[in-house]
């Protein structure tokens, strides 16, 4: 998509390039016209001139040379007469060696005739009727003072056209990127929008923007409230099918049951892998994934939260760290990635033997966060199934692996990756690398 | 140990009510949250067991009040919503552990069992250790000097309580308070006669009474 400023401009030149050439041109022509009918008059006031320098001499015909302008003699001087009479022709002494042509047809010609030394000449005939004759009278005169004068004229008009387009489209540009400000203001918050830094889009903007602006806010607005009453639905229809599950483990472990150990075993054995794909199901149908542009996790505010609890349930042998940067934002929704951390820390913990490290930096491409541990920590050539282990559902075996199931759902959402390697504590290092979002 | 549960799913209330007799707690039963946050504050349980999602108020609302109100008595949340979120805000809110349904009877008696512990400051042990007494909760019998002492009910109930509170002087009313839930008829008689029981099962050393103002549990070695 090209930009709004190159269009304008591009729009802008193209008009204001038709419309010069075609104002400058037009007028040039006009200009052209009336000085030719102006010449017109003097040409013919000239041939009447010339008409009224005839006069009879000894031999018939001939021109008063005292009536002729001295311009009519000097050689080229830029005004030149051919008449043709009976089977004679007179020509101006200032023709010196060139010849006139005759012309075609009486009155102004259109077509400029050439003349000597670069010359070129606006031509009139007059035809009379004389002393009993038909007498053709041409008279030329020098139009390159004029042509020149209106070259120059052109190259002004060029000049100064070019230095008003060139002035136009620098204030266009000034005028442009002042009236797309607000533009410029929109984009920058809908790129902090990505980047969880901040939740709604400012409506104070011009009133071209409002529908957009609005349209934008009331979808997050939506699609927040949205995935409030599915979690919320999810989680009443959850409790709807957990509470009556406690009972039936409950019941299973019943004393009247222990004496039919098949029943009991595969009783139980069904009653785990519906508990297991319910907490699977609605644990990724919970996920908000990617859909949250205004989604974020404030790692001073949520963290310290997360490790109480971690360190209430684990009770206090254990040293829970963590490490970020100052007032670093995860541009990812809160309860997704309590979830995510939360998992993994308490793996971690049930594993460590007195440590527990959570390390959160911001690299080129985004996030990583690193879960050490310094419990046994798993052999290298059992990692890929451990990973494996999670990715399909009737696979994965009650209390074993690392119960990361939800864990790859959500690094799936979010196109991260989930790598195991060796801690520097001792244990594992659960490193989980997430892409930074693009604006 | 007398608990309080409080739980609005009656079948499952039911089996949690028998299964924690069988394990030798007095347990009363509540299923609406305002009751809850009443009874709760005002009789002398060791424990309490909540439900989140309960009728009348929010079980949240309800350990929020009681916490506002200075009630230090260990509650145990259990909830079908087992999200980390949900988690730490039950745990801001007060809770000392939380734990999600579905869930096996035995993680629940385990959680009560080390809660109690925490409680009374005897954090991080297998089993319940007192006074050179070790008590195994599951089978109901007490070690002592290395021998195995199978109890009855009553005096398993008796016994916990007395090493949970060692060196505490214990009021008759108070042990009944603590040892039978609110409906049952507490008659000072059959606790003089557990207390003999184990007297002549562990020792005469083990209980002392003191005349008037109850009895004191000084343990095998003293």
């Amino acid at each position: 998509m090209k930009s709004i400023q190159q269009r304008l401009s591009l729009g802008l030149i193209s008009i204001l390039l038709i419309v010069g050439l075609l104002v400058a041109q037009s007028s040039l022509w006009l200009f052209d016209r009336s000085l030719r009918s102006y010449l017109q008059t003097t040409l013919q006031d000239e041939a009447q001139t010339l008409l009224s320098a005839f006069v009879r001499g000894p031999n018939g015909l001939q021109l008063d040379e005292r009536r002729l302008s001295a311009a009519f003699k000097r050689p080229y001087s830029g005004l030149y007469f051919r008449i043709d009479f009976a089977d004679q022709t007179w020509r101006s002494r200032s023709l010196w060696d060139r010849d006139l042509p005759r012309a075609p047809q009486a009155g102004l010609q259109a077509e400029l005739g050439d003349g000597p030394q670069g010359q070129q000449w606006l031509i009139l005939r007059a035809d009379y009727q004389r002393f009993g004759q038909q007498i053709e009278i041409q008279v030329a005169r020098d139009y390159t003072p004029v042509l020149k004068s209106f070259r120059q004229v052109q190259n002004l008009v060029a000049g100064l056209g070019l230095a008003a387009l060139v002035l136009i489209l620098l204030l266009q540009r000034v005028i442009v990127r002042r009236a797309l400000r607000p533009l410029e203001a929109t984009r920058q918050q809908i790129n902090q929008l990505q980047q969880g830094q901040r939740t709604q889009l400012d409506q104070n903007v011009p009133l071209e923007l409002e529908p957009l602006v609005a349209q934008i806010n009331r979808l997050l607005h939506h699609t927040e409230e949205t995935l409030k009453r599915s979690r919320n639905a999810l989680g009443n229809l959850g409790h709807a099918l957990k509470t009556p599950l406690a009972v039936l483990l409950s019941l299973a472990r019943r004393d009247e049951l222990q004496q039919f150990p098949d029943l009991h075993d595969s009783l139980n054995q069904q009653l785990q892998q519906i508990e297991q794909r319910i907490a699977r199901e609605l644990g990724r149908a919970k996920l908000a994934g990617d859909v949250l542009p205004g989604a974020h996790f404030d790692c001073v505010n949520e963290l310290p939260g997360l490790f109480a609890t971690l360190a209430m349930i684990h009770g206090r042998h254990l040293q829970l760290d963590w490490q970020a940067p100052p007032e670093l934002r995860l541009p990812w929704d809160r309860e997704d990635l309590l979830e995510l951390l939360g998992n993994l820390l308490d793996n971690a913990c049930k594993w460590a033997d007195s440590r527990v490290q959570l390390h959160i930096s911001v690299t080129e491409q985004g996030y990583e966060l690193c879960i050490d541990d310094d419990g046994p920590g798993i052999a290298a050539q059992l990692r890929d199934e451990v990973l494996s282990r999670g990715s399909r559902l009737d696979e994965q075996v009650a209390g074993h692996g690392l119960g990361l199931g939800i864990v790859r759902d959500i690094v799936d959402a979010w196109q991260g990756t989930l790598q195991l390697s060796d801690s520097v504590l001792g244990g594992l290092r659960v490193q989980i690398s997430l892409p930074a979002k693009r604006a | 140990m007398r608990l309080l549960l409080v739980e609005d799913h009656v079948p499952l209330a039911d089996e949690l009510l028998a299964g924690l007799s069988r394990q030798g707690y007095a347990v009363d039963w509540l299923a609406d949250g305002r009751d809850a946050a009443y009874q709760g504050a005002t009789e002398p349980y060791d424990l309490i067991i909540l439900d989140l999602g309960l009728p009348g108020k929010p079980g949240l609302d309800v350990l929020q009040e009681w916490r506002a109100g200075g009630l230090s008595t260990p509650v145990l949340i259990l909830t079908a919503r087992g999200s980390w979120a949900e988690r730490i805000e039950g745990l801001k809110a007060g809770a000392d552990d939380y734990l999600t349904k579905p869930f096996h009877p035995e993680e629940l008696q385990l959680r009560i069992q080390s809660l109690l512990r925490r409680a009374h400051g005897l954090a991080n042990q297998p089993q319940l250790e007192a006074a050179g007494l070790q008590l195994d909760e599951s089978r109901q019998s007490v070690t002592s000097k290395g021998q195995e002492v199978q109890l009855t009910a009553a005096e398993f109930r008796l016994l916990r309580y007395f090493m949970l509170h060692p060196g505490q002087l214990l009021s008759k009313s108070h042990l009944a308070e603590h040892l039978y839930d609110g409906e049952t008829e507490r008659d000072s008689n059959v606790l003089e006669v557990h207390v003999n029981h184990l007297r002549r099962k562990l020792g005469r050393e083990i209980i002392e009474t003191r005349r008037g103002q109850g009895y004191r549990f000084s343990g095998a070695h003293a």
